[in-house]
């Protein structure tokens, strides 16, 4: 099993744009091979060992009015499908009504190279046996019930346009998860896992013992009132919160609808000095696609610094229309979704989560939380559960574990309250998408609204 | 394509498979998004492949492969090899091994009943919908974005297995919908229809589509949105809740729909999705809701969306109680986990996103059945101050399913026992057995619809599955709204 290499990838791509009749042509090749096996109490309970391949052609067709533009995507890149694929992309522009705010493709980037991490790709199913066979021991020595996932994958990314444009990359991901839950059910279980584009950087040793160590200490909780609280909220936790702002709070068409926390902000100083927050394509821990779905160079955006917001992310169209630099955020198009960041990046801070702890009176460690969804945009409110290991800390010291939480919150407002920043960040991601470089924070007066009896 | 199924599913057994099954997929989709008038998303996209997933010594084994007609049957054998593999390398590892219950080899096939090929009414005419539905969310300064959505699939799938089964089945499902979002005041508010996230969906073909009506409801769209921007929250603290059936769809699947999914009750999801408080030793005497509440699994349901003739397991579809008169009755199940509850045999929910997945157990068609009231006799029988709410906004739902929150985009305050003035931002949260044990009434089935989730997640790596809850709208005493 094999990605398509860089010339056969290229070799297809300019043939079809060859061959294609519109007035200017896109076309993309994103080929991923992926390994998986997810294993449960019952040892390894499903697997994939799988290739996939998604052949994407966009075209335009010139009017007096604008431009007309549609796009066919195929999961193979044999001639007779992806001919077939040009043909619909054809019927579909030519039945479209011309957009006059369309501007013309883009010509030739230069684009940093990169290539799949050759030991990522090539990690066995044995390999990863062996991390699920640790866990499994592990949990069944302290009483405990493994579930978890152990996944590597890698992808090739290439875009050809016909105004001169290539650009090529690719990415690796190697990524180990276990939950540890109480066998009696007296607990929810403990949580760890560990993302890294080099599978030789994942240590499963310790994202084993780190979810042991809070199943073990998880039985038994004790229900708390729902209020307001001081958390400390490791990354696996405040991934979920600042994933959100990635969805749906610093692109473009967001602000321009008004429907964006930067609306009336930008520049306005409302957080801690020390909350710096970027989208970094480039970040050497964790690097994205370095080009966009139009071929633009993705470049590194402040999104939160020196206490403010920044400008939003923007793409060709929204760029222009705004007045702002094109900083390469553009979801493949034709496309309803504005530009939004992907690979972001939150600052360190000074403090390990020890002393981050150390300066709480009464309040909770919180390990992760479940299914956090966005209720209000303005203000960025946000629901979620608790989940994966939820403690006590009084007097500067973790006690007891308690039962899950659910908060209604405002991010805007609890990033105002951030009182303490990690000193190790961590590659962590959340439930619905996305991966995201942060600490853990400390945030004063954290909202809760409902509790559960484990 | 079903030799090529067969082809793969022989050589799985020569290579020393236990058991093994081959799905060859084929998906067409066309996808069209309007968004202020213009089109903003046009595309056609198409995938087809091949998953062969075998049993070798108790663990599973899943390799899958694109490929085009010719050259499958090429890739077919080394995939079945590399499956088989796959199984042998991680067996050592099962504490016990995976056992299927029986099933005798099937053979048939199934289409979904379609009135009017979706793909064959001309793009002109799509196209000429989705405008007049557009301009009819024009006419109000407030609104900053009118977005009109077009979905059309078709999933043709070919079936083998080591029991003999051979199925051909072709899925169509055609649906749409639009929103409008307003911004004023600081406020932002969308409504949408006829349902929330792109729309509503059914198996069917393009009379899906006709039926919604899309442009005689624009207007009404763009005016609620519009009016929310300058209306009251809705009111914290304890009040009857009347919800409409768009959010009781999503109120049966969450609390009632994934807690059922037995797989999760075994610990097989606890790493993303979670497990659930409906645990085995509850079959049989949990009080669920209260005694009108009768949910029922049917993947027979016409224009359901998971109705079909066989699952990805070859059991064929069914209908059965997951809770009767308030009591938990049943469980969804596969063939793996059917053991775990003593039944004999599968109630047929296994099913994957596509030839690229490995089948896991998924909720199937699930509808609450309806009641005998009247939706005005239902307001004009509950006090003022009660809630209308209606159009999911947002969800959350802690990990075993207990603790839900869920915001509406719209709901309208009873005075008078008629629906009054309307309220901004419904945000009620509850207890999944004390919220349906509060249900007191349910309106007849002149009100029931078919609600289709089309993009329910659910695996690690995740897959996306779509089933329908039909509902009428149901009053719920004493629910606690925030704010």
């Amino acid at each position: 099993m094999t990605l398509l290499s860089s010339d056969h990838a290229l070799e297809v791509c300019q043939a079809l744009v060859k061959a294609s009749p519109a007035d200017e042509t896109e076309v993309t090749l994103q080929s991923e091979e992926d390994r998986f096996v997810r294993f449960s109490p019952e040892g390894p309970s499903q697997n994939g060992d799988r290739e996939r391949h998604s052949l994407s052609i966009r075209v335009r067709l010139q009017s007096d009015a604008g431009w007309k533009e549609a796009r066919a995507t195929v999961g193979t890149f044999g001639e007779s499908e992806t001919r077939a694929a040009l043909g619909r992309a054809m019927a579909l522009a030519g039945a479209a009504a011309p957009d006059p705010k369309r501007l013309p493709l883009e010509g030739a980037v230069e684009i940093p190279g990169s290539a799949p991490h050759r030991p990522t790709q090539d990690h066995s199913f044995r390999e990863k046996a062996e991390w699920i066979e640790r866990a499994m021991a592990s949990c069944a020595e302290a009483d405990l019930a493994p579930a978890g996932l152990a996944r590597t994958t890698v992808y090739s990314r290439t875009l050809v346009n016909s105004a001169g444009r290539v650009a090529e990359g690719a990415l690796s991901r190697a990524h180990f998860s276990l939950t540890a839950s109480p066998t009696d059910g007296t607990g929810d279980g403990g949580v760890a896992e560990q993302t890294h584009c080099d599978v030789g950087c994942i240590d499963a040793d310790q994202v084993i013992a780190r979810a042991v160590d809070r199943g073990r200490r998880g039985r038994n909780p004790r229900l708390l009132p729902a209020q307001e609280y001081t958390v400390v909220l490791e990354p696996l936790a405040v991934s979920s919160l600042m994933l959100f702002l990635g969805y749906a709070g610093f692109g473009a068409q967001e602000l321009h609808e008004r429907r964006s926390p930067l609306v009336g902000r930008i520049g306005e100083r409302m957080f801690p000095d020390g909350l710096q927050l970027h989208d970094d394509a480039g970040s050497a821990d964790h690097p994205g696609w370095r080009f966009d779905g139009e071929g633009t160079p993705r470049t590194r955006v402040p999104l939160i610094q020196d206490g403010a917001f920044g400008q939003p992310v923007t793409d060709a169209r929204w760029a222009k229309l705004l007045d702002l630099p094109n900083t390469g955020h553009s979801a493949p198009q034709p496309s309803s979704s504005g530009p939004s960041p992907e690979n972001l990046v939150m600052g360190a801070g000074m403090e390990s989560v020890e002393q981050l702890i150390s300066g709480v009176d009464n309040g909770l460690l919180i390990s992760q939380f479940h299914y956090t969804n966005l209720i209000e945009p303005r203000d960025m409110i946000l629901t979620g559960m608790t989940r994966g290991g939820t403690f006590h800390i009084q007097g500067g010291q973790v006690g007891e574990s308690v039962c899950n939480l659910r908060f209604t919150q405002s991010l805007v407002e609890a990033l105002t309250r951030v009182s303490g920043i990690g000193n190790r960040p961590e590659i962590v991601g959340a439930l619905f998408d996305g991966e995201i470089v942060c600490p853990a924070l400390r945030i004063d007066g954290f909202r809760f609204t409902s509790a559960t009896e484990l | 394509m079903q030799g090529i199924a067969q082809l793969a599913v022989e050589e799985a057994l020569r290579a020393g498979a236990d058991y093994a099954d081959a799905r060859i997929q084929r998906l067409a989709c066309e996808e069209l998004t309007m968004q202020d008038g213009s089109l903003v998303r046009a595309d056609a996209p198409e995938d087809f492949g091949l998953g062969v997933r075998v049993l070798k010594d108790g663990a599973w084994g899943f390799a899958a492969a694109p490929g085009t007609h010719k050259d499958l049957a090429e890739v077919a054998p080394g995939l079945a090899r590399r499956a088989v593999k796959t199984g042998r390398d991680l067996g050592r590892l099962r504490t016990k091994p995976v056992q299927l219950a029986p099933l005798e080899g099937q053979v048939g096939e199934w289409s979904t009943p379609v009135e009017e090929d979706p793909f064959a009414v001309s793009l002109e005419e799509k196209l000429g919908l989705m405008k007049q539905a557009d301009e009819s969310m024009q006419g109000r300064d407030e609104i900053v974005s009118r977005v009109v959505n077009l979905s059309l699939r078709r999933e043709e799938q070919w079936q083998a297995s080591s029991e003999g089964s051979q199925l051909h089945q072709v899925l169509v499902r055609s649906g749409g919908g639009l929103a409008a979002t307003a911004s004023a005041h600081g406020v932002v508010e969308r409504r949408s229809y006829p349902a929330s996230f792109s729309g509503n969906f059914m198996a069917g073909g393009f009379e899906v589509v006709r039926a919604m009506d899309l442009p005689a409801n624009g207007g009404r769209m763009r005016d609620e949105a519009a009016d929310l921007c300058s209306a009251p929250l809705c009111p914290e603290g304890p009040h009857t809740l009347i919800l409409g059936g768009s959010q009781l769809c999503l109120q049966i699947h969450e609390s009632v729909g994934h807690p059922t999914e037995l797989d999760r009750v075994l610990g097989h999801e606890v790493d993303l999705a979670g497990a659930s408080f409906a645990t085995r030793n509850h079959l049989g005497n949990l009080e669920y809701g209260s005694s009108l509440v009768n949910l029922q699994a049917d993947s027979t349901l016409p224009g359901g969306l998971d109705t079909r003739g066989w699952d990805d397991d070859c059991v064929p579809s069914g209908s059965w109680p997951i809770v009767k008169e308030g009591v938990f009755k049943g469980y969804q199940t596969n063939r793996e986990v059917a053991g775990a509850v003593d039944e004999s045999t599968s109630r047929g929910c296994s099913r994957a996103e596509s030839w690229y997945d490995p089948p896991i157990v998924r909720i199937t068609n699930l509808s609450l059945q309806p009641g005998k009231m009247s939706f005005d006799e239902m307001v004009a029988n509950t006090e003022d101050g009660a809630i209308f709410a209606d159009s999911v906004r947002t969800w959350s739902i802690d990990q075993r399913r207990v603790n839900f929150q869920f915001t509406c985009e719209v709901a309208r305050e009873v005075q008078g026992g008629r629906l009054g003035r309307l309220l901004r931002r419904p945000t009620y949260q509850g207890n999944t057995t004390s919220f349906w044990g509060s249900c007191d009434a349910i309106c007849s089935a002149e009100h029931f619809h078919l609600w289709g989730v089309a993009n329910c997640g659910k695996g690690n790596p995740m897959q996306v599955a779509e089933m329908t809850h039909g509902a009428a709208p149901a009053r719920f005493r004493g629910v606690q709204f925030i704010q």
